[in-house]
């Protein structure tokens, strides 16, 4: 993966809520189906250290944040819906 | 906070709106609240899952939740700990990945053993149980991972321990383990066997009181009190000192103290193991074989001197070169006789009766009839064995030459009776001679005569008297059978007058 084409995603998350369980397993699951081997994911609990929400200013858990390639994009909620995900991170499929 | 931790790009209108809607949807379970005093907080929207969250957070067992396609979604902090391995290196991983080998079947509600891979090539034996897991709208299972190292670790300790428990029970020494501070921790069967009174919690000296075997020795003990020798024998090497132990029921016993250290895992030294090694016997076989030594030497001289001066005798006595032969021939085949016999009985001793049938046996008729043996039961000592058996050589070839031996229809009658006891026992034999040729007194000794009255007198402690009936000489023999004081050979090798 090279720096261009590479996606560098970061799931704000808290502990296992459901939704945050959700989120996880379905952003793993898009990004090997649409992705493969062009991403990067940073899980981020901010049950652990809710600081950490304000540098992307997260308001919502959980929340996806695209930070590559820019601009930045997010997405909220646990990702289940797989357009609504590939459509808003502007996912281009292999 | 650094200003460059905070995004230059604040979120849109858009991003706003979106964030209430995604609210109203239902589509999170948590929000960020500022505070001013706090900072952020995260509020869950299901507030009951708290306590369980802090539960699995803080549990000892490592957990971790993963997808239905075996993806790890979380995992606790002590999965964290047990692998070795950061939060971000473990979610999204799959599962069967963290294992080494085969992974573990999960089953719900079993429990199953496998060996969890941590960072370094390193593993760990752990005990995985699972069940099925329902969050929200996904299934997912729960996996809770147990370190079974301590359990694993207790299991060689308790092995270990029944090894050398092992080792105590069959050990034919007595063997103690000492703690540093000189009180017995373990000891063995026939450890207990020998303590004055149950070993475990007491010092080694209040159950194995000792006493030193020789002047050297008992120099050696003499140098620590009763609470030295203790400590010292709990945390110094001590060897080879020989002991008895102070007690009645082994007052015959000699032992080997020994001491070594014992050490753990990191070399210290944890106490010693003191053994008692029974050397009764090999200083039983030892002073034995020293004693056989000093009378094999003093026997083979003094059978060389019997010899030359049965020899010298001999020549003297004898006519001619063939009567000399026939003699001397004759009188070494006594002392063969003797000699054998003290072989067979490892020179502890023989019967009156078996030596007199042993020497005669050459001459008994095969009824009994020419030589009658009769008396009680007598075992002669072992020194008393060759000066007897030449005296009866002597008669028996006076009897062959001159007497009853010497015709078809002569016979001999030998009796005897013990008398005393201890030192003071002594024997009366008699041996009566019957149907030889008229006997007449002979004014000469012959040697064979002055042999007899040698050997009883000097060597048996005895006297003889012989009466020449003209029916048949009679001889009555009287010698003691008890031995020297010193348990050595009493033959001597002075010359017959």
């Amino acid at each position: 993966m090279t720096e261009g084409d590479g996606y560098n995603l970061r799931l704000y998350v808290a502990g296992q809520t459901p939704k945050s369980i959700a989120a996880i397993a379905n952003l793993t699951k898009i990004c090997e189906q649409h992705l493969p081997g062009r991403y990067t994911i940073e899980i981020i609990d901010l049950m652990k250290d809710p600081a950490l929400a304000v540098r992307h200013q997260i308001v919502a858990i959980p929340t996806l944040i695209r930070q590559l390639p820019e601009p930045l994009k997010r997405i909220i909620g646990d990702l289940s819906n797989v357009e609504k995900v590939l459509i808003g991170l502007d996912i281009r499929p292999t | 906070m650094p200003e460059s931790d905070i995004d230059p790009n604040p979120p849109l209108f858009d991003d706003a709106e979106e964030t209430v809607q995604a609210i109203h949807r239902g589509d999170v379970d948590a929000v960020v609240v500022m505070r001013s005093l706090e900072g952020p907080q995260v509020i869950l929207l299901h507030g009951a899952e708290e306590p369980y969250r802090v539960l699995v957070e803080q549990m000892s067992d490592g957990a971790l939740t993963a997808g239905p396609n075996g993806v790890v979604l979380y995992v606790n902090d002590r999965l964290c700990e047990l692998t070795g391995c950061s939060r971000a290196r473990l979610v999204g991983r799959d599962l069967a990945s963290l294992f080494d080998g085969e992974p573990p079947k999960l089953v719900p509600g079993v429990t199953v053993e496998a060996t969890l891979l941590r960072d370094h090539d390193d593993a760990m034996p752990v005990a995985v149980w699972s069940r099925p897991l329902s969050i929200g709208d996904a299934v997912a299972t729960l996996v809770r991972l147990t370190d079974l190292s301590l359990h694993r670790r207790a299991e060689q300790i308790a092995a270990a321990e029944r090894f050398a428990r092992s080792v105590l029970e069959q050990a034919t020494d007595a063997v103690v383990v000492l703690s540093p501070d000189g009180h017995i921790t373990h000891a063995s069967w026939r450890a207990e066997q020998l303590a004055e009174r149950p070993p475990v919690g007491c010092t080694f000296s209040e159950a194995f009181p000792l006493e030193a075997q020789s002047t050297e020795e008992i120099s050696t003990l003499m140098r620590f009190s009763t609470e030295s020798l203790d400590t010292i024998l709990a945390t110094k090497p001590f060897h080879g000192v020989e002991v008895r132990l102070r007690s009645e029921r082994n007052a015959n016993s000699t032992f080997l103290l020994s001491a070594g250290p014992l050490v753990d895992d990191h070399g210290a030294n944890v106490g010693s193991i003191v053994t008692l090694t029974d050397m009764t016997e090999r200083k039983r076989a030892e002073e034995q074989q020293t004693t056989m030594v000093a009378e094999l030497n003093h026997r083979v001289k003094n059978i060389l001197a019997i010899v030359q001066s049965v020899a010298a005798q001999t020549v003297r006595s004898s006519g001619s070169l063939e009567n000399f032969a026939d003699a001397f021939t004759g009188r070494l085949k006594a002392m063969a006789t003797a000699h054998d016999i003290l072989t067979h009985t490892r020179w502890l001793g023989v019967g009156l009766s078996e030596l007199l049938a042993a020497v005669l046996a050459p001459y008994r008729s095969p009824d009994g009839t020419r030589i009658s043996i009769l008396g009680p039961v007598v075992l002669l000592p072992a020194q008393a064995v060759m000066p007897l058996s030449m005296v009866i050589h002597e008669l028996t070839t006076n009897a062959a030459k001159y007497g009853a031996l010497s015709t078809r229809r002569g016979n001999i009658e030998i009796t005897w009776q013990a008398s005393g006891s201890g030192t003071n026992r002594s024997v009366e034999l008699v041996w009566q001679e019957r149907g030889g040729p008229k006997v007449e007194v002979d004014p000469t000794t012959g040697f064979g005569t002055r042999l007899i009255n040698h050997v009883i007198g000097h060597d048996l402690d005895g006297n003889t008297k012989a009466y020449f009936d003209p029916a048949g000489v009679c001889w009555t023999i009287r010698f003691r059978i008890a031995g020297p004081a010193d348990g050595r050979a009493a033959i001597s090798g002075s010359p017959i007058a």
